[in-house]
């Protein structure tokens, strides 16, 4: 390290098979814009892959966006293999269409935040600098 | 026209000077915040080329002579509850659960057939028990793996309400012929025969590589499925539309109203081809090409003049492009939802404002050569499936701007404005440069598989965006009228939904039970021969698939499994990330 901060890496990540990805990608660029580095994982991703990808790509943050009502087997999943291989300190937010009942659990799960519909992206932005871990 | 346009252009250049201009000075404004439209802006209106009667090329005015509207009830009259709500977009859990709530739905008056959401297992071509569906069985909609799953779904529908007395809508789009083959099945079961079926699935596959992206195969391949349908279903099934296209999914994902335009119609250009390229008549299967839905934005008056390009647009294609003589050819039929809010524009925030929304969606439409539905119920943003009471809202609306305020008393009542023809014709124009664009390439699948369609939606949702955030587009609730001085308006839906949620979440284990029991009961060496037909006739182009589905259907083998075998022969698609 030479002391300079390197860019925060998010990746964002579709598990199951939900196809609405207008928010996933929208965030992907628009994250990019803020001056984060984004990559995003195209449809259909299962908990195992995403984790894999997340580790490959040394990700400080997972956005995890669910619009199909999986949501709460998708993200506890992916929190628990995530604790699986050990890593504590990636920030786990999600998005899509989650019922404000269902938001204590997923957080009691792992999940730091969910931002839905509506959200400007500056605000995820500014949660993420000022949540980021590591 | 009568009118001078000369004169009209110079009257408006004195106007301008001598009336406008004091007006701007005095209220302090550099530009006017409206405009004005003159018998100048459209040139060459030509009325009877233009725009033309109700249900007459080119069909401006309205698909059909007058729409079928319900007529008002007579005072004390009391219709029978879930009329309409019996043909809304249904469907959860495993077969037992959708089956009871069609029952209970039957009970409220449904005498209509079901209009059937599945999962996304099913749409995707993946059977229950398949670990990486974990957490979606019965959500989206309801499971179905096979035939079996039919018979239990369908157990509510029989005498009055059989097979050959109701339609039934499907969206399945990427297996939609193995779903359809499980129908004819069903049919053939229950001594019904194929050609007295009525039902239309959603079987709009290029439309899945551009949004909702419930694709399977590549997209070569998935139009040899579409050319099968096509054949299939004008041959065997003449009741039986062949797919229902649109661009609302399309909008739904981002595209500007002129993108959802140009590529609808390129889509439907791609499969009108296929057909033809399979020698048939393009006037023999045209007509079973339906709409599900187009559009989608509160922009009021652009939506009411898209929906009158859109349908001057199809008919010229069919006509021009196509030379189909049958006028039932040219006509652009859609279900239920014609203009509209555009369902991505409902908020979270203050989510009873989306009533009001749909409500300005409902006045589009009915001005527009539509019902007056008012889409969707209010509470859309708020959690998978409506509340019964923001569907009550929802109807209520459109009764209310049909008969309190008789909005649907006149066909295209808004033909002749000068603004809207204007309109109508930039719409129209900016909608055949870009479809000419995708020709250029090749044709929509082309476009796709060179990823344009997706790199230019992708630009068009995050432009969105932006201007959301920059406030050049304004939602109430969200990026304007949020201070402290404003009620956060809270809603309490105090009516369950009809879907029981304890069923619901139980739906998964029961699904994949139910799916063991079959495969234990089935006789698995007529499986195994089935399939291996199956791929032989996958293999050879020319082959239609639909009579070898069906034959597996009646055999109970499941979804997957010839999917699985398709995708061994076809390949699978893998979108591009960016």
């Amino acid at each position: 390290m030479n002391g300079e901060k390197r860019r925060i890496r998010v990746l964002m990540a579709k598990p199951g098979l939900d196809g609405h990805d207008r928010g996933a990608k929208v965030l992907t660029l628009g994250l990019r814009d803020e001056g984060m580095e984004t990559i995003y994982t195209g449809l259909r991703q299962s908990p195992e892959k995403i984790t894999q990808a997340a580790i490959q790509e040394d990700a400080d943050v997972i956005g995890l966006s669910c619009l199909s009502g999986a949501h709460k087997y998708l993200f506890p999943r992916v929190m628990e293999l995530l604790k699986q291989k050990g890593i504590e300190d990636v920030l786990v937010v999600g998005g899509g269409i989650i019922p404000e009942e269902d938001i204590p659990f997923l957080k009691g799960k792992g999940v730091s935040e969910i931002f839905g519909p509506g959200t400007a992206i500056k605000e995820i932005a500014d949660y993420i600098r000022a949540n980021v871990r590591r | 026209m009568a009118n001078n346009l000369e004169e009209i252009k110079k009257e408006r250049q004195e106007w301008e000077e001598r009336t406008l201009k004091p007006a701007l000075k005095r209220f302090n404004l550099e530009k006017s915040p409206t405009k004005f439209y003159t018998p100048a802006d459209v040139e060459d209106f030509d009325f009877l080329t233009k725009v033309g009667f109700p249900g007459q090329y080119p069909f401006t005015a309205g698909t059909y002579a007058t729409y079928p509207y319900r007529p008002a009830p007579r005072r004390g009259v009391v219709q029978a509850a879930g009329l309409r709500r019996a043909s809304m977009y249904s469907g959860y859990g495993a077969p037992e659960d959708c089956r009871d709530y069609y029952k209970e739905m039957q009970k409220r008056g449904q005498r209509s057939g079901p209009n059937l959401a599945l999962d996304l297992a099913t749409q995707c071509g993946y059977d229950s028990d398949n670990p990486i569906v974990r957490g979606e069985i019965g959500k989206t909609g309801v499971a179905i793996d096979t035939l079996r799953d039919f018979e239990v779904l369908f157990e509510p529908f029989q005498g009055e309400m059989n097979l050959d007395r109701i339609a039934t809508n499907i969206t399945i789009n990427a297996p939609a012929n193995i779903l359809m083959a499980m129908y004819f099945a069903l049919a053939e079961k229950r001594g019904i025969h194929l050609n007295k079926l009525a039902a239309t699935p959603q079987n709009d596959i290029l439309k899945e590589f551009i949004a909702r992206g419930t694709y399977i195969f590549p997209p070569r391949p998935s139009m040899r499925m579409m050319r099968d349908s096509i054949v299939f279903f004008t041959k065997y099934t003449p009741r039986v539309n062949i797919t229902s296209i649109g661009g609302y999914h399309m909008r739904e994902a981002g595209c500007t109203r002129e993108q959802d335009l140009a590529w609808s119609m390129a889509i439907l250009e791609a499969y009108l081809q296929e057909g033809v390229n399979a020698g048939l008549d393009v006037d023999s299967f045209a007509p079973r090409i339906s709409v599900n839905a187009f559009g989608g934005d509160m922009e009021f008056f652009s939506e009411v003049a898209f929906q009158r390009a859109a349908r001057r647009m199809w008919a010229k294609i069919l006509k021009e492009k196509f030379g189909a003589k049958n006028e039932r050819s040219l006509l652009l039929r859609q279900s239920l939802m014609y203009a509209h809010m555009g369902y991505y524009n409902c908020t979270k925030q203050r989510p009873l404002n989306n009533l009001a929304r749909s409500v300005v969606g409902g006045m589009a439409s009915a001005l527009s050569g539509g019902p007056p539905n008012c889409f969707p119920p209010y509470d859309e943003a708020l959690g998978l499936g409506w509340s019964l009471e923001a569907s009550q809202l929802s109807e209520d609306a459109s009764r209310i701007l049909q008969y309190e305020a008789k909005l649907t008393a006149v066909s295209d009542p808004l033909a002749g404005s000068y603004y809207v023809e204007h309109l109508t014709d930039e719409i129209e124009e900016a909608g055949w440069k870009e479809l000419e664009k995708v020709e250029s390439m090749g044709g929509i699948v082309a476009a796709i598989e060179n990823g344009y369609i997706q790199r230019e939606l992708a630009k068009s949702a995050y432009k969105r965006e932006k201007e959301m955030e920059s406030g050049d587009v304004l939602r109430v609730g969200v990026n304007c009228f949020v201070g402290e001085s404003e009620l956060e308006v809270e809603v309490k839906r105090s009516v369950p939904h009809p879907y029981d949620a304890a069923r619901r979440e139980e739906a998964e284990e029961k699904q994949i039970h139910n799916l063991a029991e079959v495969k234990r009961n089935r006789d698995n060496r007529a499986v195994t021969q089935l399939l291996k037909e199956l791929e032989q006739k996958a293999k050879k182009e020319d082959e239609n698939l639909i009579p070898q589905f069906t034959e597996c259907a009646k055999a109970y083998v499941t979804e997957q499994e010839m999917c699985d075998v398709l995708r061994e022969v076809f390949g699978e698609y893998e979108a591009a990330t960016f």
